[in-house]
This record gives structure tokens, sequence and C-alpha cells, in this order.
């Protein structure tokens, strides 16, 4: 392959990284397979219903909970509601999309002798029907956007003192961090902490924002070189 | 591999790839790996529990294989009926039963959470998770006593149908705190029973109390 972006004429020898031959993060086995299982490698979303519903019920929670006063008057309808959508959202959450999408399940397990401890599993394999990155990412986005939605709610009804909604609010922020806190230990492998992580996550944040900074500089220059001969 | 041994990777090739660790070295595929069931099964395997519990509810016997695989589902579902059909019950309800009903709530599940903690500082060996289970299925019987009084109070409000609501209250009562009991006193050493009985029985009686005294409007 040459003219990886297909704008510049003359690339530079190490200005962009070459575009690499495996350009989604999934594991490249080389048996020919049908024609339908090429079209499931190829596509983005492997698994459209778990994706959907991954979302939709933490989504609906959130738009139920700010516009509760156009869809009914009643103030128990509305708890009942959100406190259901909330709950099949954790269980599917917990239970469904985390192993399609993400491969990853924890529970709790109770021994014989009564000691409980929690189990958190991670697939070791990747198969054809495995998760492409788009996937994941709309999981983790997910995952992580909606408990923050929770807390700002939680501080406008504290600020507010409609305190009505406390429990609700509360209720809703525990169960949607705890699948969170649940599937960054099942990603972390109980290998390193998660504060060490996070700390490390912070620092080399900004790593691929100055590489791209210095890439899109060099095509500049280069695009001025060539107009100005 | 002699060929390879002068081949070099120039510094800004970034070199990526991800390493899956296996999570405890001690689980074997077969039991544990649950990863690739399909969603049905998931779904009749945790409705199959739940009903297992409700039907343990009703006939308590110890079981220890109940215990083990807890979930908080029943509770939440008795809540939300006994807390839908508490609803409109107080004289100076003006608006539309908002506080009673986040009220009834906060009381199941906050009074759970108090008896739990008190079982497990005085040195119980039940988990967290297991004893609000047990605590949240046990309130079936006082749900089926809300129904029983609901219905009552639709042929008359009199002296008979008091009578009828303090039976049936009462035992209900005494069932909820024996089923909760032969689950929950075990798991203590023997001189402390009593201790652990007695804010149970209490925090039956509270949502005893405020079923008796409903009042429909």
């Amino acid at each position: 392959r040459c003219g990886a972006g297909g704008g510049s004429p003359v690339p530079a020898a190490d200005a962009l990284p070459p575009q690499v031959l495996v350009d989604d993060t999934e594991d490249v086995s080389l048996d020919f397979g049908s024609e339908e299982e090429l079209a499931l490698r190829k596509a983005r979303i492997r698994h459209p219903l778990a994706t959907f519903f991954h979302l939709f019920f933490r989504v609906s929670a959130i738009i139920t909970y700010l516009f509760c006063d156009w869809f009914s008057n009643s103030f128990v309808a509305c708890f009942v509601t959100i406190l259901l959508l909330l709950s099949f959202d954790f269980w599917s959450v917990k239970n469904v999309t985390g192993r399609l999408l993400v491969g990853l399940r924890w529970w709790n397990q109770i021994d014989e002798d009564g000691k409980s401890h929690w189990v958190f599993e991670a697939k070791r394999v990747p198969t054809i029907a495995a998760s492409t990155e788009a996937e994941a990412r709309i999981f983790w986005l997910g995952l992580i956007i909606c408990p923050v939605i929770w807390t700002v709610f939680l501080f406008s009804t504290l600020f507010s003192l409609k305190l009505k909604w406390l429990a609700l609010v509360i209720a809703g922020i525990s169960l949607q961090t705890a699948n969170l806190y649940g599937y960054i230990h099942c990603k972390l492998g109980g290998q390193t902490s998660i504060s060490r992580v996070t700390s490390r996550f912070l620092v080399t944040a900004d790593a691929p924002k100055r590489q791209a900074r210095r890439i899109s500089e060099d095509r500049i220059e280069e695009h001025g070189k060539t107009t100005t001969r | 591999f002699a060929g390879l041994a002068d081949v070099s990777i120039s510094e800004d090739i970034p070199v990526e790839g991800e390493i899956t660790v296996p999570v405890g070295s001690h689980s074997p595929d077969e039991d544990y790996s649950t990863l690739d069931e399909p969603v049905r099964d998931t779904i009749l395997r945790d409705l199959k529990a739940v009903g297992k519990k409700f039907v343990h509810v009703m006939y308590p016997k110890k079981s220890s294989t109940l215990l083990r695989d807890w979930d908080l589902w029943g509770p939440l579902v008795l809540c939300v009926s006994l807390a839908l059909m508490l609803q409109g019950g107080s004289a100076d309800s003006k608006d539309d039963g908002g506080p009673q009903f986040a009220e009834v709530f906060v009381i199941i599940w906050f009074g759970a959470v108090v008896i739990t903690l008190n079982s497990k500082l005085l040195g119980g060996t039940i988990s967290f998770f297991q004893s609000l289970c047990v605590l949240g299925y046990c309130i079936l019987p006082l749900t089926v006593a809300m129904l029983v009084c609901r219905l009552v109070l639709l042929a008359g409000s009199g002296t008979v149908s008091f009578i009828i609501r303090l039976i049936v209250v009462a035992a209900m009562f005494g069932w909820s705190t024996l089923a909760s009991t032969a689950f929950l006193a075990d798991s203590q050493p023997p001189n402390r029973k009593a201790l652990v009985v007695y804010p149970i029985s209490l925090f039956y009686f509270v949502i005893s109390w405020m079923i008796l005294t409903f009042t429909p409007q």
C-alpha cells in the first residue's frame, strides 16, 4: 500500500505511521470460511440487538426522569417506571450485554461453608462472533457516561430540594456504579489495582494528542512545499 | 529462528497488542464458564430461581441451597406491590401520594440494611446480600395480608372487618418472622439468637402496623 491518506503526493519516511495490516483489534485467524462468516467478520456491529438494549434501558431511564412531567402527573407511576427500567438495565448489562459485547462477566458465588466471594470472568479465546471495536467502545461509553449523569441528577435534586426523588436517584447511582465497578474489575483481571490504572491513564492521556499534532504539522509543511514549487 | 536475529523495529512504529490474563487460576471452563450460554437460558434460569424462593418462603424448611444463590428481584417486586397497595391511605395526603410511596420503600430497604448490619456485627456468618434477600422474600406473607385487608375493606370498615384484619395481619406477621428466623438465626451462635430475632420481629411489626392502620380515602 502506498499513499496512506490518499492526499499527500510525497509521504515522508517517518511522518505517518504505516497503515498496518490489522486495522481493528481482533486476532487474525487464517481460516477462509463461508460467505456469512466473512460478512460477520467485516460487520462493524455483530450483536445489534445487544447493543441496542445496552443503551435502551439506561437512556430511557434518564429521559423518563428528565421528562416525567410530560408523560404523567403521577409521581408513583414515574417512580415505578424508572425503577423498573433501572433494574432491567442492571440485569441486562450484568448478564447479557457484558458477555456478548466485551466477553466479560462478574457475579457473586457462595461456597459450601457460607463464605461469599466475587468472581470476575473474562473471555480468553475470541471466536468468530467476538466483539468488534465499535461495540466495545459503545459498551464502555454507555457504562461510564450514565453514572456520571445520575450523579449530576443527585446534586440537582439536593440543591433544588426535590427530595422525594432522592431515593430513586440514589438507587440509580448505586446500580449503575456497581456494574461499572464490576466490569472494570473484570477488565483488569485482578492484576493491578484500579487506582494505579487510572493514574497511569491520566498521565499518558495526552501522548496520542502530541503525536497527532506532530503528524498534522508535517502534513502542512509538505503541502506548503509542493504549492510553492 | 536464526534468520530473525537481526530484525529490528524502528522506534516510531507503535507496537500494540492485547494480552488477556486469565482471571483466577482455579476455575475450570466447563463448570464456571457461563459466558456463552444463550440469553433465553439466562432469563429462564433466573426466573426459576426467583420462583423457587417464593415457594420456600411459603413452606420454610431450612435448606442451605436456597440461601446460596441469592437475588433481589423478589424483594423488589414485593416492595413495589406493597408500596402501591399502601398508597393513598392517610387522611392528610393532599398531593399524589408521593412521599408515602417513597417512605415505604425507604423503610423497607433501610430497615433491612440495618438488620443485616446488626447481624453481621453480632458475628453472623451470613453475607450481606444473602441476608437482604431473605428479609425481602419474607415480606411475602405480609403482602398477602395487605391484599386481604384491601379486599376486606372493600366490604366495609366496621369493627368486624377490623377484627378480621387484625387476625390476618397478626398471623402473617408471625409467619414472616418465623420464616426469616428459620433462615437467619442459624448463622448465629446460640446465645445470640434472641439478639438477632428481636430486630427482625420489630421490622415486620412496623410493616404490619402500616398495613393494619391503612384506611382508604
